[in-house]
């Protein structure tokens, strides 16, 4: 998977941003330290951003700085959102996860109905991939099974979710700072989804 | 952090202690905390390590202190020399002395006047002063306003607003100039408004950008304007 790259100078051009207030919003952990990419060119060293992610992030960020302090949003952008606590009813009346899938969900795990963050997460990972159709209910439960697990992890890290089919048996796994995967053909990938992803757009709705 | 009711841990002379929760840690002698510490004031004022992270509301170093860990407060002061060995989070520092740090350093407002070193990133809103140091990564500051006096180096700079001047020195500095150089050091300076004076620098990118006398540029290039001081060498200028 090698993404396209694209210089700082041809970003700046772009998006009309000044130097300033891209150091800015480094400093506020607004951008990634890992999309810092450098290489030596010609006229000595140059920095490098993957092309897609950035624009999509710096287009987010100027759509969003007018209504949101820049710690606001470094704080939805950044993973580890600690101290979140919100209920069962809460959750449902935001319309962030629907009343069927939250008991489906307490029915697997028999948790209370207080949810923190990795709960809420997975109960919105399990949500959006139920409700799209893709997955089924066993595949759901060993998905929810696996995000247990690896809860730490998707805290701190980009993790991504990944679930294959192979000759009607599915399989479900969590790949940490991944760069490229490879599958042999028999086997179908149903669903790869940056949690990352799900957790910025589940913090919009909590917002 | 509610540590109001917490006792004090004071050591004079030679002595070491776990860590734990204080209101006030003194070390006057040669002290040593052998685990993580919390506590509203940390002043050294002897040899002090500290083995274990640290959380202070204010950390004096006044002798010599030594972190082997990370330190988190919000305002330092090291006014004899400090050793930081891991990442440094912080509002305010303060340098008089001379202070090192083996990582990063986050900051909101940095004052030196005597010797830096930080091996990482240094990220701050506001950088001041600057007699000397030395940044083994990336200088990222809103405003940069840094008076060198002696040999000063960073990787990088970037920011919004960039100001090096050269510090007017001493009597005793005057005599002294000869033996070393008064410049800083630098791969990159890329900013909204530039001012240098006694840089080095491959390559200034910026809209506003102003060269002083004394500098050693291999290429400008600006958006805005550009002005150029007749006692100093741009090898090349172009406008984008």
């Amino acid at each position: 998977m090698s993404e396209e790259l694209i210089s700082k100078k041809e970003l700046l051009d772009m998006t009309g941003i000044s130097y300033g207030q891209l150091y800015r919003w480094k400093r506020k952990d607004l951008i990634p330290e890992e999309w810092f990419i450098r290489k030596s060119t010609f006229t000595g060293q140059e920095t490098f951003f993957p092309k897609e992610k950035i624009l999509e992030r710096i287009e987010k960020i100027q759509t969003m700085k007018d209504h949101l302090s820049l710690d606001e949003l470094a704080s939805m952008f950044s993973p580890n959102v600690s101290d979140l606590q919100i209920t069962k009813d809460e959750i449902i009346k935001r319309n962030i996860v629907s009343e069927s899938v939250m008991n489906l969900y307490l029915d697997v795990e028999k948790g209370g109905s207080n949810f923190n963050f990795s709960r809420l997460l997975e109960v919105y990972v399990l949500e959006k991939l139920l409700q799209s159709g893709e997955i089924n209910l066993e595949e759901g439960k060993m998905l929810l099974q696996v995000l247990k697990e690896a809860a730490q992890q998707i805290k701190q890290k980009n993790c991504e979710l990944i679930i294959t089919r192979k000759l009607g048996v599915s399989s479900c796994m969590i790949l940490v700072n991944t760069e490229a995967f490879y599958f042999d053909p028999g086997t179908k990938k149903v669903i790869q989804l940056s949690l990352m992803t799900c957790m910025e757009e589940m913090k919009s709705k909590l917002l | 952090m509610n540590i109001q009711s917490k006792g004090d841990l004071v050591i004079n002379g030679l002595g070491s202690s776990n860590g734990g929760q204080f209101n006030l840690v003194k070390l006057n002698g040669r002290g040593t905390v052998n685990s993580h510490l919390e506590c509203k004031k940390l002043e050294c004022n002897g040899s002090g390590t500290m083995l274990g992270s640290v959380m202070a509301d204010t950390v004096k170093a006044n002798g010599n202190a030594r972190f082997k860990e990370n330190v988190e407060s919000q305002n330092i002061t090291v006014d004899g020399t400090a050793k930081f060995e891991q990442n440094l989070n912080t509002k305010h520092l303060k340098v008089s002395g001379k202070a090192t740090v083996g990582g990063k350093v986050k900051c909101e407002e940095m004052n030196i006047h005597g010797y830096l070193t930080v091996n990482g990133d240094c990220e701050t809103e506001i950088f001041k002063g600057g007699y000397r140091f030395t940044i083994g990564g990336l200088l990222n500051a809103e405003q940069i306003d840094m008076k060198i006096y002696g040999e000063c180096k960073a990787k990088e700079i970037g920011g919004q607003t960039i100001i090096v001047k050269q510090h007017k020195g001493s009597f005793v500095g005057m005599l002294l100039k000869s033996f070393f150089k008064t410049q800083l050091e630098t791969d990159i300076i890329e900013g909204d408004k530039i001012e240098l004076e006694n840089t080095t620098a491959k390559i200034v990118r910026g809209h506003h950008v102003k060269i002083g006398p004394n500098c050693q540029i291999d290429v400008v290039e600006y958006t805005e304007d550009f002005h150029q001081d007749r006692n100093t060498v741009v090898k090349d200028a172009k406008q984008v």
